[in-house]
């Protein structure tokens, strides 16, 4: 325990990086586990002073794009499976976890990029947009957000920074590996490698708890029906008032 | 770290239990950090190169109930420290298992089969001389590979299943070993458990840094051999640079059961093209019913490499593993 990065010598003798400590897994995973913790018995004691919960029930607004719930699940298929068969020879895990692994990235980095094209063109792209003025959005009880609020919006950009980070340096890696598309060369120099493992193995680990606190709070009582919205697609209109400003995010109604 | 030779052991614990329960505690208690010893031939050369360095030894030579050849109910059962000369001179292995004491009869030197195990012929680590050399390749618990490069020397190394490392299993009895469906028993502080033989050997997309089954805390006290193969029909051949004190470029054990010319069933294994034995399942099935003729043996040959990615200086490996299977298959 205690390091960051471990070393090696390359071939001719000197030292380079070889990658993170995975020993930063654990603690990762400890970490995340009392913060949640954490927040879930905090959550628990201020429960009492909650408000009403807005109903599910009247009429329903559009809130996620059939595509777009395709997109959201695909792409945390991806991410679980690219987390579960990285981390299985960490763990010990006997599987060939490779392809596997590749594969769910090959899909990853496809549809990111499907993502972008879609949020950039055919989407309100502005609404994911993190500016100064939403940093008070949290401290200011009387504001509303619109389609985003300011956690949404931050997670989606920390995820989506991580997210591009594993998958650049998870291409340059899966250049490095025979695959049906080509053999490898081995091409690369061995301290750009190691590099190219650590920043791999970083944004790996802020992943994994990023993932982890994703699923928590989409999983909190107080805020399910953004979770019923990802899987069904609508919010109810009660719901919309109680969290959004219509004067930022007027959705269609859903059939 | 690379490797430098001091030609000398290092001060090292060396523990010498003369019963299976102290071994077995010895072996859970120090973990990794005890190193198996048997014959000593694959780890003499790791510590005096310093590139395994383990706290302690386990010498396992003086537990007498894991050494010897015994009959049992269902065939023969061979303890793991018994040395490969005993067992290719054996008389119960020679008379039923033939396959088995003509493997371990070419292992290496005489000198090294007279200390030699079975265990530690069957759970020797790679030969990859770059990994050997202490360089940090995956094998290792690197990032890459060294022999698997333009400039790297892969000339024996594997046809299949390379997943990053392209070592291959360098143990001679082991494909022989796979023919004959023998099983491993290993033991642990926990009990013991037994694994086909087809399964104890793992490659590099399983597990790159470990090449058996072998967990942590594990031993491989025995090798049972089924009567379901004993006085079979055998095809052993090893093809390596030397007649002696070598390992296979590439080798072959089948086992047959015939009627006449016809091959009922049979099995049959290649070593040095894959980390692990490498099974001819479809070789198998297609020769099933089959009359033993040139044409049978050629086409099984070629099937027989279907799929091998040859590296860039181990392709003459493809048509000597063919000839390999056309000849076992002409008998």
């Amino acid at each position: 325990m205690g390091e960051i990065v471990r070393y090696k010598r390359d071939v001719w003798g000197e030292e380079v990086i070889l990658g993170v400590s995975w020993d930063l897994l654990y603690v990762v995973f400890m970490a995340i586990i009392v913060l949640l913790v954490a927040h879930a018995i905090v959550m628990a004691a201020l429960a009492k002073k909650n408000l009403e919960r807005p109903t599910a029930e009247g009429r329903k607004v559009v809130r996620h794009e059939s595509v777009d719930r395709w997109f959201h699940w695909l792409m945390a298929a991806s991410i679980l499976a690219l987390i579960f068969t990285g981390v299985s020879p960490i763990l010990g895990l006997r599987i060939a976890w490779l392809d596997l692994h590749w594969m769910s990235g090959l899909l990853l980095t496809f549809l990111v990029v499907a993502h972008i094209i879609r949020a950039s063109f055919w989407q309100d792209f502005k609404s994911m947009l993190l500016v100064p003025k939403d940093f008070g959005e949290p401290f200011d009880s009387s504001r509303k957000p619109g389609k985003y609020y300011f956690e949404q919006k931050g997670m989606h950009w920390a995820v989506t920074v991580v997210t591009l980070a594993v998958i650049v340096t998870g291409v340059l890696m899966f250049m490095q590996i025979d695959t049906p598309f080509w053999d490898r060369t081995n091409s690369m120099a061995e301290d750009q490698l190691g590099l190219v493992f650590l920043l791999h193995g970083l944004s790996t680990l802020a992943l994994v708890a990023l993932a982890a606190t994703h699923i928590y709070f989409a999983l909190r009582p107080e805020k399910i029906y953004y979770t019923r919205s990802m899987i069904s697609g609508w919010m109810s209109e009660d719901e919309l008032a109680a969290n959004h400003d219509p004067g930022q995010w007027s959705p269609k109604e859903a059939d | 770290m690379v490797a430098t030779s001091h030609d000398v052991m290092p001060d090292i614990e060396l523990y010498q239990p003369a019963d299976e329960a102290t071994a077995l505690d010895l072996a859970a208690r120090l973990g990794n950090e005890g190193w198996l010893l048997s014959g000593g031939q694959d780890t003499y050369g790791w510590l005096k190169d310093r590139n395994k360095t383990p706290s302690a030894m386990i010498e396992l030579t003086q537990i007498d109930a894991w050494r010897g050849v015994k009959e049992i109910s269902n065939g023969v059962e061979i303890g793991a420290t018994t040395t490969l000369t005993e067992i290719a001179n054996d008389p119960l292995i020679k008379s039923r298992f033939g396959l088995l004491a003509k493997a371990a009869s070419v292992v290496a030197s005489p000198q090294i089969r007279n200390v030699g195990t079975l265990g530690g012929n069957l759970n020797q680590d790679a030969r990859c001389w770059y990994y050997r050399r202490g360089l940090d390749c995956y094998r290792a618990g690197g990032n890459i590979c060294y022999a698997d490069s333009p400039e790297g020397l892969n000339r024996e190394h594997a046809l299949f299943g390379a997943s990053r490392c392209v070592a291959v299993s360098p143990s001679d009895t082991a494909p022989a070993l796979v023919a004959l469906d023998a099983t491993m028993v290993i033991s642990s502080s926990n009990g013991q458990r037994t694994v086909p033989a087809q399964d104890y050997f793992v490659g590099p997309d399983r597990d790159i840094v470990n090449m058996t089954a072998l967990n942590e805390g594990e031993i491989l006290t025995a090798v049972q051999l089924p009567n379901a193969w004993a006085n079979a029909e055998f095809y052993w051949e090893k093809v390596a640079d030397r007649n002696v004190w070598d390992f296979a470029l590439v080798s072959i054990a089948a086992v047959f059961k015939t009627s006449g010319s016809t091959i009922e069933d049979s099995r049959v294994a290649c070593g040095a093209v894959e980390c692990v034995p490498r099974r001819l399942e479809s070789v198998e099935s297609a020769i099933r019913g089959q009359q033993r003729s040139e044409a049978v043996a050629s086409s099984a040959g070629e099937m027989a490499t279907d799929g091998a990615r040859p590296l860039n200086y181990n392709h003459f490996k493809v048509p000597l593993m063919q000839n390999l299977v056309k000849r076992a298959i002409r008998g």
